[in-house]
């Protein structure tokens, strides 16, 4: 588990994006406007950001820049004002409940801060969920999956134990396996190491690198750490809602 | 998604132990409810086995201490049978149809054993009054007079239970405990076999029952006289009159009766109804309030388990798939609920309790069952629509 999660340090530098790259996701003139009975507010505005396939981009930017808005928007979650999201090359808002769901549930998987583990599953139970929501797959095969993605964040010992029984980087760790799961192309990770002291911080942050690097997962991070956005491909910079580097 | 579900709510064992608990107490209470309808409503829809439109009760006392002669009596029915409008007259027991007034008693035929059978004194005119169904056999007539034993007419219930498939007509029994010293009279001979009868009330089942050859040859001893009267259809109040007059010809010291047979019954139907619609009432008050706590308890459910939904949503689920979701889960606590309680209603059908057929448990069980689902799939409805309509990235941002 420890090759998984070792990065290299030429790897480290070096760019994905580039000519000939594939966007896997694309925001065109993206504006979300959340509005109330006396007060409008701007959460994104005019943003246009694309994301090509192999990436690791990291979201930066002052609390309230609307970075989480923006992963939401990118996650299918919401829906944004004005603008087009673009998956795949597919324009999605005329896309249905269903068709949005089944895209989230197939390309997507999602990384939080505060985990959202549920504390009445075991680790292996919290990582099939997103399995469940595929009906072609067995039971059986929901299992294998949800093992070989618990192994392959080094959890194989820990699949019968339940969230409150891990430590915040093993429940972080359990949250990767359960976006891993899916074999999502992207994986959007909101602070995910926000909860957790600097040294499981690192361990977290090295596995995202390690899968980005050997698996190819595309990975967008909101992060408030200077020198872990650093390590990332590319860093997008917000502030009061527009996009400033 | 079945398995998870049951792993789910396996896991939250003693969080859904409350709501296991409702569903299992409103089971419980709409099995008894149910048992209690069912029961009563199949009896209501059997036959009485006898026609008691257009009979009337005559009653007729002598007053206590009073002597009632025979040639007085007889007199009576000679009258009341030929005033117009007048069928027949049949002189029987106080156990009248419909009234609160039984004579029972077990019978016994060569080791078998009677449950409590009632038993009435007839002559020989009541097949007439109360038009019984015979299916063996004749009724009693002047021929029975020279009989060494008892005649009887007997139901087909207590037929089955006292000579099975064997011949009845012309066999001996007795009471079941006859005491040393057996009476001719208290051997009885079956005569003839009528169709089950209820002559208790709308509401209770057929009970065996005998017909005794009523032969008044001293009725000295008598207090009081029943009488079952069959009048032509649209007989009333005048003729009640013309009833009373004539045995006041006869005699202005005794008393008379005259009333009518369905209103006994109506009369009767109202004690039953009473408490059946009282057990009803609070049922459904019982009912009531578990709904109201299943909601609330849902309701709250759901507003705890937000980031959940947000984050199911984020996984893949539809909103219509989370609001399924919410309901499946309450119909796995409902059948761990519904499981419990069918478990405790066998145990009736199995102990044979109250001396009911096994058949009645059984509907209430499935009826009970298919109420408490009914209840909880409408409590569990609105939260889950309420659930399904959850913004995820509101849920997801709220923890």
């Amino acid at each position: 588990m420890e090759n998984l999660l070792a990065t290299s340090p030429e790897t480290r530098s070096q760019p994905a994006a580039g000519l000939g790259a594939t966007p896997v996701l694309r925001l065109t003139n993206i504006e979300k406007v959340y509005q109330t009975k006396t007060i409008e507010t701007v959460a994104l505005n005019q943003v246009n950001l694309t994301i090509n396939r192999g990436e690791f981009v990291s979201v930066m930017g002052p609390s309230g820049c609307g970075k989480s808005t923006l992963l939401s928007l990118m996650g299918l979650l919401d829906e944004p004002t004005s603008g087009t999201i673009e998956v795949d090359g597919r324009a999605v808002q005329s896309y249905s409940d269903r068709e949005l769901a089944g895209l989230r549930n197939l390309k997507i998987g999602f990384v939080f801060q505060s985990y959202h583990l549920i504390n009445d599953l075991s680790v292996v139970d919290n990582v099939e969920v997103p399995l469940l929501y595929r009906k072609s797959m067995g039971g059986r095969e929901c299992r294998q999956r949800a093992l070989a993605a618990l192994d392959k964040v080094g959890l194989s010992a820990r699949t019968g134990h339940f969230p409150s029984q891990l430590s915040g980087g093993q429940r972080q760790r359990v949250a990767i396996a359960r976006a891993l799961a899916g074999g999502p192309e992207i994986i959007l990770a909101d602070e995910p190491t926000g909860n957790l002291d600097s040294v499981m911080g690192e361990e977290i942050m090295d596995l995202l690198l390690g899968l980005n690097r050997q698996d190819g997962v595309t990975i967008v991070m909101v992060t408030h750490d200077e020198q872990q956005a650093l390590k990332t491909q590319r860093v997008v910079r917000f502030f009061d809602g527009s996009q400033v580097g | 998604m079945l398995r998870h579900l049951f792993t789910l709510i396996w896991n939250r064992k003693r969080a859904n132990l409350l709501l296991i608990s409702e569903v299992f107490f409103s089971f419980v209470v709409l099995f008894g409810v149910g048992a209690v309808l069912i029961t009563v409503g199949k009896n209501y829809f059997t036959p009485h086995g006898f026609n008691y439109e257009d009979v009337w009760r005559l009653e007729v006392r002598a007053g206590q201490g009073l002597k009632m002669p025979r040639a007085e009596l007889d007199d009576v029915v000679r009258q009341v049978k030929a005033l117009p409008g007048v069928r027949t007259v049949a002189l029987t027991s106080g156990n009248l149809p419909f009234i609160f007034n039984t004579n029972n008693s077990a019978f016994a035929y060569k080791g078998k054993k009677s449950p409590p059978t009632n038993y009435y004194d007839a002559d020989d005119h009541y097949l007439e009054a109360t038009q019984l169904h015979l299916r063996e056999g004749r009724w009693f007539t002047q021929t029975d007079d020279g009989s060494n034993h008892r005649p009887v007419v007997i139901t087909q219930d207590l037929r089955e239970i006292l000579f099975g498939d064997e011949p009845a007509l012309g066999k001996i029994f007795t009471f079941s405990e006859p005491g040393p010293n057996i009476k001719p009279e208290d051997e009885f001979q079956v005569m003839g076999v009528v169709d089950n009868v209820n002559m208790e009330s709308d509401f209770s089942a057929p009970i065996p029952a005998m017909w005794k050859r009523l032969i008044p040859y001293d009725t000295t001893h008598w207090e009081t006289a029943s009488m079952l009267v069959r009048v032509a259809p649209g007989e009333g109040g005048v003729l009640q009159e013309k009833i009373a007059r004539t045995v006041a010809g006869v005699t202005r010291q005794w008393t008379t009766e005259v009333r009518v047979v369905n209103d006994d019954r109506l009369h009767r139907r109202m004690f039953t109804l009473v408490p059946v619609v009282g057990l009803c009432i609070m049922g459904l008050f019982l009912i009531i309030n578990v709904a109201l706590g299943l909601f609330g308890v849902l309701w709250y459910n759901i507003s705890q388990r937000r980031a959940e939904i947000g984050l199911r949503r984020a996984m893949g689920a539809t909103g219509a798939g989370i609001g399924w979701q919410f309901l499946g889960e309450m119909m796995v606590v409902t059948t761990f609920g519904v499981v419990l309680g069918a478990v405790l209603a066998a145990q009736f059908p199995l102990l044979n309790a109250f001396d009911l057929p096994a058949e009645p448990y059984l509907l209430a069980i499935g009826a009970a069952a298919l109420a408490v689902y009914l209840i909880t799939a409408l409590c569990a409805w609105q939260p889950s629509r309420l659930a399904a309509g959850i913004q995820p990235a509101v849920a997801l941002r709220e923890e």
